[in-house]
């Protein structure tokens, strides 16, 4: 028998046992960390065409505003991407010199614009289809920075997704907003927001007189955790 | 009683089933305990009470509706090993995340888009039959969603009926016609362009300049507009010996020949029902889908309000032969004959004409004396003279008047009365027809028949019409089609007659074309280009007339300003072009219509060589022929229209030769009583004039006997995958003359029988027979109250005593209502607590008013098109498994199978119960409550236990068996190769995975704030929650307070053409809904289980003539005191604040000893139901002994 089974085959259900046991722990514990948006949809960073849209030089160095190019944002539940005319009102091939700015580098857009047709950009913020589309206009409203979902948008070349917009996500904020509340006109300040406002404790926020406590008090009703206010 | 044993298996000696009760007894528990009120029923089989509808409907879904199917393991196997087949390539695409693309525009921007947010443009419809509707259409980023009425047109004022609404599924229809085809008689059928086309008929119809239009023949639908009419003028001009047919199936001759008669010149009635008290119908369905009868709906509704006791009411007299809506709504029917009625309309005219002294109507008088009017028994001579009387008393207030179904006489008769009494100019107005309006179209096809025949016609082009379908029979047109040189058919869906044309031509729908319509009351719309047509290049109608009257290029666009141009003059027409554009109508174009003098003397000879025939004898039958929901047949291919339920049968998918029960027995067809699995009707021959169809014979309460009705529209062969073989084709028995009524008529049984999906029983209800209530408007005025309540009034139980309507049902015999379950956002019974949510508004609830409903279904298509609800095809309605969340039941009212009283409808969706017995048994809190009052689904969520269908006492859940939302239903399916044997004729065995999905086109017609629901998930009525959150968004923006109300509108009110439904904040005082929920009509269905539904209805009021039917002043009649019993006391328990006098059981006093009373708690132990009830909550309350 024994040259059937070695000895150290003593071992194995002790191993199988304490193998069992581990990857019982082990699978649960995996699957509640990594199986969530937070890890599989943060970060996602598709390719853009041609060169993309560069957040970090336009929206950073240039300090332009959001709403220059997110034109609709306050008035419908969409953010809009701009259209190729808002593009080609600064890179028109005469309005640039190509010191600035390499042909090549627009190309794409010239050509699109030449044959009126559109660029292809590529979703980054998807929420499933069974949610009502976030209502943008709404949140910029009631005083959510562009910054709370999609951080720091103005240093970064290429957007990805910097928050997991999953609803247990969502609900956090809707349960305690005040973190996430910003006076309305600095909502779009995104440097602002990240290193003044959001540097100082919530208790303490002030700007001009508007605290995080009154823009929540100022609220029409409070923010709505029901499940028909977005799933329809 | 002391202890509580809820289970039914140890009820010990009890208790007769109910089922074993001999059905008299039954049919009196049914009686709502007072023998003098009238039952109501929804069916034949509810009527008989057989113990298989018992069956029936203690299994609460029909048999199978659970089920996968019924074909053979052999075939499932067969079809999943071509799924596995499949699944191989389907899965290649994997984990990765879908790539979605933004794609914005471009250089061309337009200009107002808001991404995300619709943009409303007004146009108009073309009706078919004439007459037109003005429309708001949504679209999101440019493609139209949702249709609407347009508030600023006269016609609609922001009402909508079913084809309006239907239209928008049509113009995403996969099986448009694409591109032109041409016929070679050589090589056959080949794929052409326009281009090929204008080349042809550039050449081809420069040869009609020299015969001067001699050869051609253009058959054109009926319909009116600026521009259309001055292309036909072009046209005329061009080739003056051309013919031109306005070709309209549906109609008959005799209403404009009655005008012709009494007035010397064609018309058409405007009516306003508003201004009647007493309205006479002759075999006419003024409610329902006549040009106008957005109107007549509407003002119709306003006169029969009846909101507080004591209102005005006006009352309706029917005659007819079928069992129309509009008869639903009378007060006094009687189903007669078309010939039959004829003679009610000569004996009425008579009686009204010898009340009238002198006068201009003197000579008809003699000349209605003269008339041989058999009398027969089914006159009842006395309710004419009450009628007449009735009549001369409101003189001005009244209206008469005549269907397509009677004579010219009749329609001439009906002036004459109207005249006469003073209603002209009060309640009836006359427009004048157009030309294209009042030519007969069944002489204008009879003489293009007679030309072919001929040989004389060399071109004959149809412009959206489609004669070689729905012609009459008996022109033969399909055959002699051959004898023209060539032949042209123009149109949006494929046709029989494209089928049969040497040239097929793609037409634009009407969203995407531009033109005008002329509206019954004469108010001219544009119509506007909602899309570029998504077939293109496609011609609009006008283009298309515009081009064979000359236009080399035609463009919709420039035709239209040119036409306007000339009529509105050059001074600011631009500013009146902008103006008639954003509000959809041309400002000052709505005529009140006129009333011209009737010529008595010429209606009198008429009148005098009138023949009124004796009515159908022995064997003979009389058949007529009716429009349905697919008017002619246009729009068959439409699968929202074919799978609403026909008004009175509830068949959907399917038409049938309707019949009286008594004569269905007598000729030995009546169909399988629906509680069979699979119920099937008789196959039949129906024989007119020698003609003959073979179709399936079908039973409806309350029509004519020996009337055979024939609804038109259906048994169509070229029109798409959705309708082709749908019912059969009646045109083929109808005679040449188009009337559409004919006598001599024959039906014999022949071999075969046929499946019928009607949705009569689905979704019944054991023993709640007062869900739906009626009292007699006398009742109503001394017994009802002005009172307003408060929202939560209306729940009873502790908080008040009950009001009129509650009285009238089981909550006046059951203990008050204690909470089983705690409610999150109301922990009290009473109103709710200040602070909790509840008592914050907005507090959402509806009410649908019972007395004005019609039964239309206008709300079911509106729901359908706002919540991208499937349609899931006949079979799957066959099982129950309709997804309509709107049901409009329909029960009829009265002892007498064949003759019931009246045929009422009740809206049921989602009622939204604040206690929800769905919720509490959902595993997965996929439905829960939300704070605004509504009921939530969540479809993520749902994993398809169906827990809370099964406990939902309103059946209003549906379920999503198969992939309805996102696969074609009859659309074919991948791999259809891979099946051995082709694959079995049940698409729903094919799994979804390998069935097409809608394409690309017909996604768009979805509404994207609206979630497509998936397979395995339960959905219902949400109140239009989307609405809801749409219109806090704004609310927010525009730093409101709160809603006001009307804001928005939900799907359903906002299409009601009758104004039946109010919905809002129930806590807004000054809002409709609070007003209506307020009102003493207002009851909650099944409201004595304690579900606290946020949708009330209301009593419907009917206004009996005394002198017919003597009205019942007391629905509560308190019998006599011996019918009271010590357990009379025992169950209702403590009953000092509702008021013992006014709604007490009925005694024992009706001669006969069964157990007549619903809830009469001394036979509580024989209702199980309720006894049941009754032991929890007394106990509960500790009430019971």
């Amino acid at each position: 028998m024994s040259v059937l089974f070695p000895k150290w085959l003593n071992l194995l259900p002790t191993v199988v046992a304490l193998g069992g046991a581990g990857a019982g722990l082990v699978v649960p514990v995996g699957v509640w960390y990594y199986a969530t948006p937070d890890f599989f949809e943060v970060g996602y960073m598709p390719n853009q065409p041609g060169s993309g849209f560069n957040h970090q030089i336009h929206a950073g160095k240039l300090g332009m505003d959001c709403r220059y190019c997110h034109t609709h944002v306050e008035e419908s539940p969409e953010a809009n991407v701009p259209n190729v005319a808002t593009c080609i009102g600064c890179h028109a091939e005469t309005r640039l010199s190509n010191q600035v700015v390499p042909d090549e580098k627009v190309a794409f857009i010239r050509t699109a614009y030449a044959g009126d047709e559109s660029v292809s950009w590529r979703r980054v913020h998807k929420l499933p289809d069974y949610v009502r589309n976030f209502p943008h206009h709404v949140h910029l409203k009631a005083g959510v920075s562009c910054y709370s979902c999609h951080g720091q948008i103005t240093s970064m070349p290429i957007v990805a997704q910097n928050q997991g917009l999953g609803m247990g996500w969502c609900l956090k904020c809707h349960r305690n907003p005040e973190p996430n509340m910003v006076p309305p006109e600095k909502a779009t300040d995104l440097r602002w927001v990240e290193n003044t406002w959001m540097q100082t404790p919530v208790k303490q926020r002030e700007y001009h007189g508007t605290t995080p406590e009154g823009l929540v008090k100022a609220l029409r009703e409070k923010p709505p955790q029901n499940c028909g206010y977005c799933h329809h | 009683m002391s202890t509580i044993d809820q289970c039914p298996s140890t009820k010990g000696p009890k208790a007769k089933n109910p089922k074993d009760m001999p059905p008299a007894a039954r049919e009196l528990v049914r009686l709502n305990g007072d023998a003098r009120l009238a039952p109501i029923w929804r069916s034949a089989e509810e009527f008989a009470d057989a113990p298989e509808f018992r069956d029936f409907v203690e299994r609460e879904f029909p048999a199978g509706a659970s089920e996968l199917a019924e074909s053979s393991r052999r075939d499932f196997v067969k079809i999943m090993g071509a799924g596995l087949a499949l699944a191989g390539a389907a899965m290649v695409p994997g984990c990765r995340r879908p790539d979605h693309k933004i794609l914005a525009y471009s250089r061309e921007v337009p200009e107002q888009v808001i991404p995300g947010k619709p943009i409303y443009y007004a146009t108009s419809m073309p009706m078919p039959g004439g007459g037109a509707q003005g429309l708001l259409v949504e679209t999101h980023e440019g493609r139209p969603t949702k249709v609407e009425g347009n508030p600023l047109h006269p016609i609609n004022r922001g009402k909508s009926t079913i084809w309006s609404q239907a239209s928008i599924l049509a113009m995403y229809d996969p099986d448009r016609l694409k591109n032109p085809r041409f016929r070679n008689p050589v090589r056959g059928d080949l794929p052409a362009t326009w281009d090929d086309f204008t080349f042809w008929a550039n050449e081809h119809f420069k040869k009609f300049d020299g015969t001067r239009g001699a050869g051609l023949v253009i058959v054109a639908d009926r319909a009116s507009g600026p521009t259309r009419d001055a292309i036909r003028a072009r046209l005329a001009k061009r080739w003056p010996e051309m013919t031109w047919v306005s070709w309209d199936a549906t109609s008959s001759d005799a209403p404009v020949a009655g005008g012709e008669l009494a007035f010397g010149r064609p018309v058409r009635e405007l009516f306003d029902f508003e201004r009647a008290s007493v309205i006479v119908s002759f075999d006419r369905d003024f409610l329902h889908l006549e040009p106008g009868s957005e109107i007549n709906a509407r003002t119709f509704a306003a006169s029969r309000r009846a909101l507080h006791p004591g209102d005005a009411m006006s009352r309706l007299y029917v005659a007819e032969s079928g069992m129309s809506l509009t008869g639903g709504q009378a007060d006094h029917r009687w189903r007669l004959a078309p010939s039959r009625v004829s003679a009610f309309a000569v004996a009425l005219a008579q009686a009204v004409a010898s009340r009238l002294p002198g006068g201009n109507i003197a000579p008809l008088k003699a000349a209605l004396d003269g008339i041989d009017a058999p009398a027969g028994e089914d006159l009842d001579l006395n309710a004419i003279e009450a009628i007449a009387d009735d009549l001369v008393d409101n003189r001005g207030r009244g209206v008469v008047c005549a269907g397509a179904t009677q004579p010219a006489e009749i329609h001439a008769i009906c002036h004459a009365l109207n005249a006469a009494l003073g209603n002209a100019g009060s309640t009836v107005r006359y427009m004048a027809l157009s030309e294209d309006e009042s030519s007969s179209a069944a002489a204008g096809l009879a003489g293009v028949a007679q030309q072919l025949d001929a040989g004389r016609v060399d071109t004959l082009v149809f412009v959206g019409t489609n004669p070689v379908y729905d012609a009459p029979g008996a022109l033969g047109l399909g055959e002699k089609l051959k004898r023209a040189a060539h032949t042209i058919a123009f149109g949006v869906e494929p046709s029989e007659t494209h089928d049969a044309c040497e040239w097929s031509l793609n037409a634009a729908h009407w969203l995407e074309s531009w033109g005008d319509t002329r509206a019954v009351d004469g108010t001219i719309a544009p119509i506007q280009p909602m899309i570029a047509p998504l077939y293109e290049p496609a011609l609009s109608e006008v283009e298309f007339l515009a081009f064979l009257a000359g236009d080399a290029k035609p463009n919709g666009y420039d035709i239209v300003r040119d036409v306007w141009r000339a009529a509105l003059g050059d001074n600011d027409f631009e500013k009146a072009w902008r103006r008639a554009l954003h509000d959809g109508v041309v400002a000052g174009s709505t005529q009140r219509g006129e009333t011209p003098g009737v010529n008595f003397a010429a209606v009198a000879r008429a009148v005098g060589a009138l023949k009124i025939g004796p009515g159908p004898r022995g064997q003979s039958l009389e058949a007529v022929f009716l429009a349905s929901n697919m008017h002619d047949g246009r729009f068959a291919n439409n699968a929202w229209l074919q799978e609403l339920p026909a008004p009175g049968t509830m068949i959907a998918w399917d038409n049938a030769a309707l019949l009286s029960p008594a004569t269905a027995k007598r000729l030995n067809v009546t169909p399988d009583p629906y509680t069979t699995k699979e119920p099937k009707g008789r196959k039949c021959r129906v024989n007119v004039d020698g003609r003959s169809v073979e179709i399936v014979a079908w039973i409806l309460p309350g029509m004519a006997d020996d009337v055979v009705l024939l609804p038109l529209g259906y048994g169509r062969t070229k029109c798409g995958s959705v309708g082709e073989g749908v019912g059969f084709n009646v045109q083929s028995a109808r005679p040449a003359s188009g009337a559409l009524a004919a006598t001599g008529a024959s039906l014999e049984r022949i071999r075969g029988e046929y499946q019928v999906a009607s949705t009569q029983n689905h979704w019944s209800l054991e023993g709640r027979t007062s869900i739906f209530r009626q009292v007699d408007k006398p009742a109503w005025d001394t017994l009802g109250s002005n009172e307003t309540r408060t929202p939560d009034a209306i729940y009873g139980g502790t908080i008040s005593d009950l009001n009129f309507a509650e009285k009238l049902g089981e909550l006046s015999h059951t203990p008050p209502n204690v909470s089983i379950y705690a409610n999150p956002f109301n922990e009290s019974l009473d109103a709710p607590a200040p602070g909790s949510r509840y008592a914050r508004g907005p507090q959402w609830g509806m009410t649908i008013d019972q007395t004005t409903c019609t039964g239309c279904g206008a709300c079911t298509i509106a729901c359908q098109s706002e919540n991208n609800i499937p349609v899931v095809g006949k079979k799957e309605v066959a099982k129950g498994r309709e997804m309509t969340w709107i049901r409009v039941d329909r029960y009829f009212v009265g002892k007498d199978l064949n003759n019931p009283e009246a045929m009422v409808h009740q809206p049921v969706a989602c009622v939204h119960c604040e206690n929800a017995p769905c919720e509490t048994v959902c595993p997965v809190n996929a439905t829960v409550h939300g704070d605004q009052g509504t009921n939530d689904m969540v479809y993520n969520r749902c994993i398809g236990t169906r827990y809370c269908a099964n406990n939902c006492p309103y059946k209003v859940r549906r379920f999503n068996f198969f992939e309805y939302g996102d696969r074609n239903i009859n659309g074919g399916y991948l791999g259809e190769d891979l099946i051995p044997g082709g694959g079995p004729t049940n698409q729903n065995l094919i799994p979804p995975s390998l069935r097409k999905r809608l394409d690309e086109i017909q996604r768009m017609r979805m509404n994207p704030d609206v979630t497509v629901r998936s397979r395995g998930v339960m959905e219902k009525c949400t109140y239009c929650i989307q609405r809801v959150n749409e219109a806090r968004y704004e609310m927010k923006l525009q730093d409101l307070d709160s809603l006001p109300d009307g804001f928005f509108q939900s799907a359903c009110q906002q299409a009601c053409p009758s104004g039946s439904i109010a919905f809002g904040d129930i806590l807004d005082p000054e809002s409709e809904v609070a007003k209506m929920r307020g009102n003493a009509r207002s009851y909650l269905l099944l409201g004595y289980i304690n579900t606290r539904p946020r949708t009330s209805h209301m009593v419907r009021v009917v206004n009996p003539n005394p002198r017919i039917r003597t009205p019942i002043d007391n629905p509560f009649h308190h019998g006599h005191d011996g019918g009271h019993g010590g357990g009379h006391e025992d169950g209702h328990g403590s009953e000092g604040d509702h008021g013992h006098d006014a709604h007490g059981l009925p005694g024992d006093d009706h001669g006969h000893d069964a157990p007549h009373a619903l809830f009469d708690p001394r036979k509580k132990a024989q209702d199980e139901g309720y006894a049941l009830t009754l032991r929890v909550l007394g106990a509960q309350t500790g009430m019971m002994a």
